[in-house]
């Protein structure tokens, strides 16, 4: 009977644990890619009696899509502005002096319900010694117009979920196509939201610098981009996901589809840019053989991203 | 598997109470098993060979036969459908896989040493422990009666197998008074890889299993007893030659305890109720496979506990069973994938998003003596069965929008009627019954089939299966002769099977494509088998199968796994203390194949079989040694049934040793 029940007891330490823990794939999946959700403070401005401040995502502006709430303050009367005209102008200097911007909201609108401008930017590159990203805003109160620049910093996206690509396209124009949601995809159906803006080539001579006129970008309108979404490492053979929709515009002026990750991993978002009379302006079109030890070949136009 | 800790505690704490209370002496009543309409107990060895594994007892009955992946834990197909068709429980006990390959059939779970028999049931007949369509496969487990003359019981059995080295030793013990029965086991059996026919080495075909096992009964009153048991089983670097994978570990408990309370006047003749647990782990190994592409972890876990009641009840020409089955099961499967550049982020998903299962069914058995010379068993079930995706935003990927949860209701009916008269006996029955989709047909996730080499995706809006069955036999028996013929015919409305999905692209990478499961519209199935057995002398005795099977799709195109035309004769001679046994058996071609569902034709085979054993006393002990030959011949096959036509084992002599005592 000893025997047995040191028997009993040599079972009991042996499977009170499981051997490998199970995978909680949605805290994994945290850990790798962070998500903010949080508007904060990136800068403050003051200029006279007002204090401009600007937010955006984690208190930062990254390379790609950011969407940025502005509030201005009287520091006198201590009142918010909310009937002012706003304008934004990001501009780069690169080495040479050359300014560039990029795909920005010039006027920024009024959120009544939240009392915040609203508009957005996507900065095409990070801040480094030889580029430098300043702000040029302006805004009216009382019938006067003010206007401030400030340096800001442009830090590297590391989320490559919110990655961007810039291209031109068979039409001669400069497109930029970023990625807004999801930041933190699921292994499931997501719903895949997209920028896609072209560069305004300027019609008039340079005015007073800055001329907004000179840096002239907008969302594209009635555009559609195609998507193919595959696994690019060579084992996954060219792996694809079902149900996929190709984005189209809705009433914000983005681009809205559906991607489907089937795992988790490295994903590249094979595009195919058509423009509003069904042109294929941009992308090629991607195998659909299933290539077991070769890499993806990717369309010429595509976003890799990694969840 | 938290669980088990608290269960291990009760367990163990149930245990030093049997003890501590073992001291009364009462009354003499032998409180032994009641089994009244179970008809099929056999011994767990085979005519051939007394040492045998569970899988080839099984593979000893008529309506089984088996996909084999290895070496090991075979599936097994009752009545030509695989096995999520039928319910396979140990002591009425559901006992689910952990393995999205079938790598791990609960028949590998159990040791031939802790099993008294297999009961098998056919069609709705099947119906007491939950819902099924193609029977019920219920490994009974061994049971001491309590005695007066306290008893130590034994048996020690070991052997070896020369084909692939395999060393098994198998150790039983029972002890038992008027208050208190105890049995254990422990069984250990290793092996190396087999050869095929033609001599070469099957590589990945080794196995290593231990299984333990214990039960404590404990007598309450003179017509009552509880009842814990616990086996453990584990098995360790086992090959799966047809699979891109083999098995790291697997591991299993499964524990129970068991009230029952005899009656001896009334209605209500007995009344089991039991509770149970069990935990499987199961984790595959990809590393000895250096030619994969991809090294892939896929981790399965499968834990249940569960509830069943019976009750049995007797009047005067009519006996009743009625039991409560109640069961809840979660299982997840996770396969991460890692790329060359190991720096890179692991490819991860479910291949089952963690499903939950919860069953309940009430049902009810009734056997009617008409006469002396016929029976009608009749009876029926009901049972909801709820399933629950915990992620199902892995489901939605190929059905958009598909519910979470569900719930189904599964009924079942049977009648059967025998007639005896004279020497010759008939039986004629139906069946009607319905079965719920299994977890990898409702929703599994790029499951990968080696044999068709495709990735399969469940469907959770799959319509119940609904299986309409006739049956029919009719025997003779005298003394030097017996026949008998069996036909059974299943109609099976919403067959789930694998059908090609023009969307999605394969996950792993030996795929070619991906199935999803969906409906037919109908199959049919037909078994038949033919049984005789002739004493040519009384010593010599011979006996012969053929059994034959058929089945098809809604359009006429072969099923599957469904056995060609099979048979079977041996010849068993004993003279005094000797017996000698020989066999042959084999398959025909395989005329009905189905290259839809990737099967290619197999060609015929025959075996030859020869074993001699000698009884003799050692001391007071009672020992039995044997020594024979499987596939003589050492002819090279496969059957119908193995996975990726693995050649199965050559010439393998075996011999084996048991003491009683």
């Amino acid at each position: 009977m000893k025997n047995i029940n040191f028997f009993v007891a040599a079972i009991a330490l042996a499977v009170t644990s499981c051997t490998i823990d199970k995978t909680d794939y949605e805290a994994e999946i945290r850990t790798e890619v962070i998500e903010h959700i949080n508007f904060e403070e990136v800068v403050s401005i003051s200029e006279n009696d007002y204090q401009i401040s600007i937010e955006a995502l984690n208190g930062t502006f990254y390379k790609g899509y950011n969407e940025i709430r502005v509030n201005i303050s009287n520091t006198q009367t201590n009142e918010d502005l909310s009937t002012s005209d706003v304008t934004f102008l990001p501009l780069v200097t690169n080495y040479n002096g050359n300014n560039s911007s990029c795909p920005h909201q010039y006027s920024l609108d009024y959120n009544t319900a939240e009392n915040y401008y609203d508009g957005y930017v996507v900065f095409t590159n990070i801040s480094n010694d030889s580029e430098q990203w300043k702000l040029y805003m302006s805004f009216t109160d009382n019938g006067e117009t003010y206007a401030v620049t400030q340096n800001i910093l442009v830090e590297e996206q590391v989320n490559k979920n919110l990655n961007m690509t810039t291209f031109t396209a068979n039409d001669g124009e400069q497109y930029f196509i970023a990625l807004v949601a999801p930041q933190q995809p699921k292994i499931a159906e997501n719903e895949l939201v997209a920028g896609i803006y072209k560069y305004n080539q300027p019609t008039n001579e340079p005015g007073t610098f800055p001329d907004p006129s000179q840096f002239s970008y907008t969302a594209v309108s009635d555009y559609t981009l195609l998507l193919d979404p595959r696994m690019p490492e060579p084992s996954m053979g060219n792996h694809s996901s079902p149900n996929n929709e190709d984005l189209t515009q809705q009433d914000d002026g983005l681009y809205y589809g559906v991607v489907n990750y089937t795992m988790t991993g490295n994903w590249t978002l094979n595009f195919r840019l058509q423009n509003q009379f069904g042109a294929i302006i941009k992308g090629t079109e991607v195998s659909t053989e299933f290539t077991p030890g070769v890499e993806g070949a990717r369309s010429e136009l595509h976003i890799d991203i990694l969840f | 598997m938290r669980f088990n800790t608290l269960f291990i505690v009760l367990f163990v704490g149930l245990f030093s109470t049997a003890q501590n209370t073992k001291k009364k002496k009462d009354s003499i009543i032998a409180l032994d098993e009641v089994q009244l309409i179970t008809m099929i107990k056999k011994k767990i060895e085979t005519d051939m060979k007394m040492a045998v594994s569970v899988d080839e007892f099984l593979a000893s009955s008529d309506n089984i036969s088996f996909i084999k992946r290895g070496a090991f834990a075979w599936e097994p197909l009752l009545n030509n459908m695989s096995s999520e068709r039928s319910t396979i429980t140990i002591d009425g006990m559901h006992v689910f896989g952990a393995c999205t390959d079938k790598m791990d059939p609960i028949t590998s779970y159990v040791e031939s040493n802790n099993l008294d028999a297999i009961d098998i049931k056919s069609g709705q007949e099947g119906n007491m422990h939950g819902a099924t369509v193609a029977g019920s496969i219920d490994l009974k487990r061994k049971s001491t009666p309590f005695n007066l003359p306290k008893k130590w019981n034994g048996a020690y059995q070991t052997g070896f197998e020369f084909n692939n080295k395999q060393f098994f030793n198998l150790a039983n013990a029972s002890y038992s008074s008027d208050k208190f029965v105890a049995d254990g086991s422990l069984a250990y059996r290793k092996a190396e890889n087999y050869s095929d026919g033609n001599d070469d080495e099957v590589a990945h075909s080794q196995f290593t299993k231990f299984n333990a096992s214990l039960g404590l009964a404990y007598k309450t009153s003179d017509l009552s007893s509880v009842k814990v048991e616990a086996i453990y089983d584990e098995a360790k670097d086992v090959g799966y030659p047809a699979l891109p994978m083999d098995l790291w570990l697997s591991r299993a408990l499964i524990t129970s305890a068991t009230y029952k309370q005899l009656f001896e006047e009334g209605l209500v003749r007995a009344w089991d109720t039991k509770v149970y647990f069990n935990a499987i782990e199961h984790y595959m190994d990809d590393t000895t496979r250096p030619e994969n592409l991809v090294h892939m972890d896929m981790p399965g876990w499968s834990t249940t506990y569960g509830l069943l009641s019976n009750i049995n009840l007797q009047s005067n020409k009519l006996s009743s069973e009625i039991q409560l089955n109640a069961y809840n099961n979660l299982s997840t499967a996770e396969m991460r994938m890692y790329p060359q550049d190991r720096s890179e982020r692991t490819m991860f998903a479910y291949s089952w998003p963690a499903v939950t299962t919860t069953f309940a069914g009430l049902s009810i058995n009734n056997a009617w003596e008409i006469s002396d010379q016929s029976l009608l068993n009749f009876g029926g079930s009901l049972g909801v069965n709820y399933n629950h995706s915990k992620y199902v935003e892995f489901n939605w990927i190929f059905h958009p929008g598909t519910p979470q949860e569900k719930t189904r209701l599964l009924p079942s009916l049977h009648a059967g009627y025998e007639l005896n008269i004279n020497k010759f006996d008939f039986s004629v029955g139906g069946g009607y019954g319905h079965r719920v989709p299994s977890v990898s047909e409702g929703y599994g996730y790029y499951i990968y089939n080696s044999f068709d080499r495709y990735d399969y995706i469940g469907n959770p809006d799959l319509k119940n299966e609904i299986s309409y069955e006739g049956n029919a036999s009719a025997g003779f028996t005298d003394n030097k002769l017996s026949i008998q013929a069996k036909v059974n015919y299943f109609y099976i409305q919403n067959y789930i099977i694998g059908r090609i999905l023009s969307l999605g692209s394969p996950m792993n990478y030996q795929s070619v494509g991906v199935k999803g499961y969906t409906s037919l519209d109908y199959s049919t199935l037909f078994n038949f088998s033919l049984n005789g057995s002739y004493s040519i002398l009384n010593n010599l005795h011979w006996k012969g199968t053929l059994t034959y099977a058929r089945g098809q799709d809604d359009n006429g195109n072969n099923l599957p796994f469904i056995r060609p035309l099979s048979y079977q004769t041996a010849l068993h001679y004993k003279y005094n203390r000797f017996n000698f046994q020989t066999s042959i058996n084999g398959d025909l071609e395989q005329i009905n194949y189905s290259p839809e569902y990737g099967e290619d034709q197999t060609p015929q085979y025959t075996m030859w079989n020869l074993s001699a054993d000698y009884t003799f006393r050692i001391a007071a002990y009672r020992t039995v040694v044997q020594v024979g030959a499987e596939n003589i011949l050492n002819e090279y096959y496969s059957t119908y049934a193995d996975w990726g036509n693995i050649p199965r084992m050559g010439r393998n002599i075996f011999t084996s040793l048991k003491f009683n005592f």
